[in-house]
């Protein structure tokens, strides 16, 4: 049952109070947890307070991308699945989960996290990695627990070889080659007041969204949500405070990934 | 004071419990719970909440279609408010069937997410469902509305609304404690009877809970 | 052709064990905040999650019960969880199946008829596999039910047992689910000795099927021992 708050979200924000003793530009807990499915060649489970999303990487030999012969492929699917939260219904992807999987895909596709030209293997035959993120409970940001998992997933994945036609996923494997590394904020508009890392409850209130990708220089991908609107003001501010909290979100992966 | 799980036997003989499920003269758990063996009580750990005629409880309403609310309990079982009978005038504009002033029978209007409490009038049987008859509602302004599993309420309200009372003392807060498993909260430090609430919720089980959380009240929130 | 690889070698098992022993179980509850009930366990290599919810207003009205809650269960298998390819989303005929035995198991447990008209729905995910998943399924779903407060008779476990010629062995890891001459995935209400599911594909005597029942029961022990361990384990 959606438990809406508004009045009282509103009065706390006045207060300058947010649930848990946050401030409204602070992250809540964050755990990252790689090689959680060793079946997978890559797997990351990423906690932001209540979130958690799993994300699976697989890659195998396939057909190119039509419009793209001489490069691997990168397809992200997510699943908003229906034990993460009492709205979510089995079914057919819904335009919720089809926004998050392409924001996170590309957030990685641009800041070219993987070597798309490296995964070329010969005419027809390409490396497909494919990146699955599995929403496991939802309590709000699911697209930084996605980016976050998808990256280190894909950081630490492990890279199988192609010989004599077949695919050897076992033995000796050397780690899956990637070149960037991005993460996202996602801020929530709520009362006027900008709230980074939405929980649940404030993002069932929000007037609109804004998920910012970057790496360590530029801007990676940008997604606003829902139909409320931002000054450009707000924009420059949320670019600003993104660059802020990226470092020790690369640093929070590289620590899981072990580097 | 054991725990028991779903399947386990409780008693050798047949007792009559809402957790519980009577074979071959035996009464067996269908719930996780602790059962004292010198007491011969059980409480469950969890629960559903199956209601009864008084319960009070507190909802959101859905629906309000002919002036019948229907009242999401979030639970199994939906509420209805249905409107007041009409009253029945004699010849000369009286109302003779009761006397007095008939304000309380009107229903105050409400509009579908108002928050509302009520009373269980009747748990009815329908053809397809049991559906509960509210009376006596009352539309909740404003407020923190938080959801508490219906095992953990009774220790929310406490004996004779001893843990309610040290709530309400320790944060100034009113709090009202819907038996479906819905808690509201208005006004005082809101923050801290959620810390408190979500810390009885978990600790339910372990003794001298209200002891801790006198402790927690006392010291108040960080900010 | 593939060969058909020895399944036993030398009186043990591909992977070591002794024909009737348990692959390592480990179970875990409440991980889910959202769900009523939730569970996960490793079993073997396969990690299982498991969820409930409800009861509440079964959706759509037409599918509803006058009579008792209705179950929708949903099993399905994460496209990462095989040590294989990447496999495609969404339901396939072999999920849908394994989806309607395992809601069948639940409907002879739960008391449905505390509430008409509602539904009770149980989701089991398929992290990562590596046979015997939907024995596991079932196993942590009757213990993510048990944890939620959800009425219940008891709570059933459920585990393969399977033959090799003339030796029964237990609890099918996937080579031996696919190579083994006989596979029989069973659940059990312990308390009240009920199969609740039952499949068998392959051949078996009577007296074969007998020993196998017989290795299911024993090993049910232990599992419904891990189940209660997972369960108290949130309360001590």
């Amino acid at each position: 049952m959606r438990v809406e708050n508004e009045e009282y979200i509103l009065e706390m924000l006045g207060k300058g109070l947010r649930e848990h003793e946050r401030s409204n530009l602070q992250y809540r807990d964050i755990s990252i947890r790689i090689n959680a499915i060793p079946n997978a060649e890559g797997s990351a489970m990423v906690d932001i307070g209540n979130t958690k999303v799993l994300a699976g990487v697989k890659i195998d030999v396939g057909a190119p991308l039509q419009d793209k012969p001489d490069e691997g492929a990168l397809i992200t699917g997510a699943e908003l699945l229906p034990l993460a939260n009492a709205d979510y219904e089995p079914g057919p992807p819904s335009p919720e989960s089809i926004e998050f999987a392409r924001v996170v895909d590309r957030g990685i596709r641009a800041a070219e996290v993987l070597d798309l030209e490296g995964l070329f293997i010969e005419k027809d035959k390409v490396w497909t990695t494919y990146v699955d993120l599995y929403v496991l409970n939802y309590d709000g940001n699911l697209f930084d627990a996605g980016t976050l998992a998808a990256t280190s997933a894909l950081l630490s994945a492990r890279m199988p070889k192609y010989e004599e036609e077949k695919v050897i996923r076992e033995g000796n494997l050397g780690k899956l080659k990637t070149k960037g590394i991005v993460t996202s904020c996602t801020f929530a508009k709520v009362g006027g007041k900008m709230l980074l890392d939405p929980n649940a409850n404030e993002e069932n209130i929000m007037d609109c969204r804004l998920t910012i990708a970057n790496d360590e220089n530029v801007i990676r991908a940008m997604q606003k949500g829902l139909r409320g609107a931002f000054t450009f003001q707000e924009l420059k501010g949320l670019v600003d405070v993104t660059f802020d909290n990226s470092k020790r979100l690369r640093e929070i992966v590289k620590k899981a990934v072990g580097d | 004071m054991k725990i028991v799980l779903p399947g386990d036997k409780i008693s050798d003989s047949v007792l009559r419990m809402e957790n519980g499920i009577v074979e071959n003269g035996k009464t067996y758990a269908t719930v996780i719970g602790m059962l004292d063996d010198e007491k011969g009580s059980f409480i469950p750990l969890e629960s559903v909440w199956y209601p009864r005629q008084g319960d009070f409880v507190i909802g959101i309403v859905e629906n309000s279609k002919n002036n019948v609310y229907t009242i999401n309990l979030d639970s199994a079982f939906r509420g209805l408010i249905l409107p007041p009978p009409r009253p029945r005038f004699g010849g000369r504009g009286r109302d003779f069937d009761r006397g007095g002033d008939r304000m309380e029978e009107r229903i105050e209007p409400m509009q579908v997410g108002d928050i509302a409490s009520s009373f269980v009038k009747e748990v009815k049987r329908e053809a397809d469902q049991i559906i509960l008859i509210l009376e006596r509602p009352r539309k909740l302004y404003g407020g923190k509305l938080v959801e508490v599993r219906p095992s953990k309420i009774p220790r929310i309200i406490g004996k004779a609304n001893t843990m309610l009372r040290k709530l309400e003392d320790g944060t100034k807060c009113s709090i009202l404690v819907g038996l479906n498993g819905l808690v509201w909260i208005k006004g005082g430090d809101v923050l801290l009877a959620l810390k408190a609430i979500e810390k009885i919720q978990e600790e339910a089980h372990i003794s001298g809970l209200t002891d801790r959380i006198g402790t927690l009240l006392a010291a108040g929130v960080s900010k | 052709m593939k060969e058909k690889p020895e399944l036993i070698i030398k009186g043990k098992r591909t992977d070591g064990r002794a024909f009737d022993e348990l692959r390592p179980i480990k179970i875990e509850v409440g991980m889910l905040k959202n769900a009523e009930g939730s569970a996960y366990v490793e079993w073997g290599n396969n990690k299982v999650l498991a969820a409930v919810y409800g009861p509440k207003e079964a959706q759509p009205k037409h599918f509803a019960d006058p009579e008792r809650a209705i179950i929708k269960c949903r099993y399905q298998m994460a496209p990462f969880s095989s040590l294989e390819e990447h496999s495609r989303s969404g339901p396939n005929r072999r999920a849908i199946e394994i989806s309607k035995v395992t809601k069948e198991v639940f409907e002879n447990v739960i008391m449905l008829e505390n509430f008409p008209g509602d539904e009770i729905d149980i989701f089991v995910e398929i992290l990562q596999s590596d046979g015997g998943t939907r024995a596991a399924g079932i196993t942590a779903a009757a213990t993510a039910l048990a944890s939620s407060g959800i009425p219940m008779r008891d709570i059933p476990y459920a585990v393969s047992a399977g033959k090799v010629g003339d030796q029964i062995i237990l609890d099918l890891n996937k080579i031996e689910d696919n190579y083994s001459d006989a596979d029989m995935p069973i659940a059990i209400s312990p308390r009240l000795n009920n199969v609740l599911l039952l499949q068998m594909d392959g051949s078996m005597t009577k007296e074969q099927m007998e020993r196998a029942l017989a290795m299911c029961q024993k090993a049910g022990e232990s599992i419904t021992k891990l189940q209660r361990e997972a369960l108290e384990a949130r309360y001590k």
